[in-house]
């Protein structure tokens, strides 16, 4: 999610592309892209470029919500130890 | 998302350093792709453009009058067809340039038509070495590049400048293209 968090709002990145810049396998590419898909994080979309299949991925509103929300609750675990130790 | 999750402060500052290095990763792979098929289309119009104006320098006004829109639309085309949602910088990014450029020759006006020529690479390279400063080597490579070959061949190659930069110039920008599409 933080790959496609990147990307700016409202663009979609090639899953083959994706793959590469995760360095990740098709089936572990799949298998996250399908449970962030069910959460409604993503979105997955197909068609074709001339004959050639194309499969594209977005984060959506709610996916990016959701990640700035857990940046959000990560900080506030460093905030909160940063505190005790003042 | 995982607050069910146990996270130490450690845990925690290791999980920020991890997303923030996955985010610049990918801010600068996805741009790389991006900017790839438009060197690749500039590549070849710069072929095509100083190709001709080598062969028939009386008309180099027609000749780049028709090369830049054509340009234009198609790099706009192929940034859209790759789910780009650019809207409308990419048009208000080509007006700047074109406005640079027309301000650049209405200062220094008389220029030749080799220095006009040269100008506008030079303007591009620069471009391109001041957006790799924030988004990464490659860019900066290639306006360095695309810099020292267009000087190389104003002053070394004067006869001949409009086919070196047709074939010197033109390649690089198109092994540019490759590079960053390959990254």
């Amino acid at each position: 999610m933080a790959t496609l968090r990147a990307i700016p709002a409202g663009e979609s990145i090639e899953f083959a592309r994706l793959k590469a810049i995760l360095q990740a396998t098709d089936g572990n590419l799949g298998s996250h892209i399908a449970t962030l898909e069910g959460a409604g994080y993503i979105t997955v979309s197909k068609d074709f470029v001339g004959k050639k299949p194309r499969t594209r991925v977005a984060l959506t509103r709610s996916g990016r919500k959701a990640f700035a929300q857990h940046i959000e609750f990560l900080r506030t675990i460093l905030d909160a130890a940063a505190s005790r130790h003042e | 998302m995982v607050r069910a999750m146990v996270f130490s402060p450690q845990d925690a500052a290791g999980a920020l350093r991890d997303i923030e290095a996955a985010q610049a990763r990918s801010a600068k792979l996805h741009g790389y792709a991006r900017s790839a098929p438009q060197l690749l289309l500039w590549g070849v119009l710069w072929v095509i453009g100083y190709g001709l104006n080598d062969f028939f320098p009386a008309y180099s006004g027609a000749i780049w009058g028709a090369v830049v829109p054509i340009g234009l639309i198609a790099g706009f085309a192929a940034l859209r067809g790759t789910g780009h949602d650019i809207g409308w910088c990419y048009g208000a990014v080509a007006l700047t340039l074109i406005a640079f450029f027309a301000a650049v020759f209405l200062v220094l006006w008389p220029i030749n038509p080799r220095q006009q020529a040269a100008l506008i690479p030079l303007g591009v390279a620069a471009a391109y070495v001041i957006i790799g400063i924030w988004r990464g080597p490659r860019y900066v490579a290639t306006g360095i590049a695309v810099a020292a070959l267009t000087l190389t061949g104003f002053f070394l190659l004067k006869q001949h400048f409009f086919l070196w930069m047709a074939g010197v110039g033109g390649a690089s920008l198109i092994l540019a293209g490759i590079w960053l599409k390959r990254a």
